[in-house]
């Protein structure tokens, strides 16, 4: 296998085939040939969209309990509630950027991480550490702290599964995710030494 | 100008939304906030000002990225209720078990990529400036692919199982010639190709891709190796295609026959 050899999602090539313009013989063969090991799903995708292309969207519906439902779990999951007051200051983070942040803090990315989707409990945080954050992070520290501060967010990937009931991470102290982050001794050192 | 999509080809171009969907958006940009939010309100595709879902994505991620957290509810909102009404037409409890469960996991994964796209702006929802309706029959393939049932409730004849058993019967497969082949015009008429939709949608899973293939024009088999087959994109045996072609044919030419008869 070559280096430049990227794998795709199901869900990325069904979504790439469903896009295109037209969906006769040469583009399903294309794809087909393209990602043999997506066969299936894309015939299984051909045909539902030749199932929607019979079919009316015209439904009388009263979604708006639904739709309420799906604004609450949007907010919970994104972590920034709609006025602002408490900024997710690693919304613009591509994961180069997230890397390169934790590098920069002496810490690995499990426990940036855990900073990030507010597992930690604030109190425990150490402020100068919370003020090298900020800096890093080209924020203020009371904004950062804030966003710390606000309720954990629940983990991304599992939030919207039906299967299983929406639940947050329970916090843990800064000293305990320190030791359970599997840092190096001397991140562990740097880390205890900033304690108020 | 609409600002262009992230989103690259397997070529490294970049993907660009349809002509008609930049005309809305240079349009709508003219528009102020308020009066554009009126204007999304709609939802009848077939109401004149209909504002497609393509441009409401755009203006939700724009909300987004500009901090207007009011307006950017409000696009949900209106989205949210468009994809519901999809959802509920294209996943009625009348054509599968569970649909409920099947719309509320659709849901779900929508609601992740706009998450994701809030938080971490990878470029997913690109997909859905280009084509709304039809990513999210991506999106619903993926997920009936994970937890649908393997067929929808209208199953209308008693099912076999033995795909690799002996060759049905000459009266099957002369129903098949028969079915199409005299007549592929058929496929032209639109109510002839919707009942055929809905009938292929009823078939087991397994016969239901050996129908697509075919009308997509893939032949069972082939001697000339470059060619694309049935066979090989089922990864399975030429006899076992012809015998799922055949089953699906005779369930098709009852479910057909009847339909006429109505």
């Amino acid at each position: 296998m070559t280096a430049k050899h990227v794998a795709i999602s199901e869900e990325e090539v069904l979504l790439a085939f469903a896009v295109e313009p037209i969906h006769d013989h040469q583009t399903l063969e294309r794809y087909l040939g393209e990602y043999p090991e997506h066969a299936n799903a894309l015939v299984d995708c051909s045909i539902e969209l030749m199932v929607d292309a019979t079919r009316s969207d015209e439904v009388s519906l009263n979604s708006e309990a639904v739709v309420d439902q799906a604004w609450q779990q949007f907010q919970a999951a994104v972590g920034k509630p709609v006025d602002g007051s408490a900024v997710n200051p690693f919304a613009t983070l591509n994961p180069t950027a997230f890397k390169s942040l934790a590098k920069k803090l002496n810490i690995n990315n499990l426990l940036l991480i855990r900073l990030r989707d507010r597992a930690i409990d604030a109190a425990t945080i150490p402020r100068r550490f919370v003020q090298g954050l900020a800096a890093e992070l080209g924020a203020p520290a009371d904004a950062v702290m804030a966003y710390l501060c606000s309720p954990p967010a629940m983990v991304s990937g599992h939030s919207f599964r039906s299967a299983v009931k929406p639940a947050v991470t329970e916090q843990i102290s800064f000293e305990k995710a320190v030791e359970a982050s599997h840092l190096t001794q001397a991140q562990h050192d740097a880390l205890k030494a900033l304690k108020d | 100008m609409p600002e262009a999509l992230k989103r690259k080809k397997k070529d490294g171009t970049r993907y660009t939304r349809p002509p008609e969907i930049e005309a809305w958006l240079e349009k709508i940009e003219k528009i102020e906030p308020l009066d554009r939010l009126r204007r999304f309100e709609g939802f009848s595709k077939r109401a004149s000002g209909y504002v497609p879902s393509e441009a409401l994505v755009y203006f939700l991620r724009k909300a987004w990225a500009e901090g207007a957290r009011a307006e950017f509810e409000k696009i949900f909102r209106i989205l949210l209720r468009r994809v519901e009404q999809s959802l509920n037409s294209a996943i009625s409890d009348a054509r599968m078990d569970g649909a409920a469960e099947i719309r509320d996991e659709v849901r779900g994964r929508f609601l992740e990529l706009i998450t994701k796209d809030c938080n971490e702006k990878p470029d997913l929802l690109d997909f859905f400036e280009i084509r709304f309706d039809k990513a999210l029959v991506a999106i619903r393939t993926s997920v009936l692919r994970k937890i649908g049932p393997s067929t929808v409730k209208t199953v209308p004849l008693e099912q076999h199982n033995d795909d690799d058993g002996s060759e049905i019967s000459d009266e099957v497969e002369t129903a098949s010639t028969e079915f199409l082949g005299g007549n592929p015009s058929k496929l032209d008429d639109p109510a002839f190709r919707s009942a055929l939709a809905a009938a292929i949608d009823g078939l087991p899973v397994e016969q239901k891709r050996v129908i697509s293939l075919l009308l997509e024009g893939f032949p069972i088999d082939s001697k000339e190796r470059d060619v694309m087959t049935i066979a090989h994109i089922l990864q399975c045996d030429e006899r076992t295609v012809r015998n799922r072609r055949d089953r699906a044919y005779k369930a098709l030419k009852v479910i057909l026959q009847e339909e006429n008869a109505q």
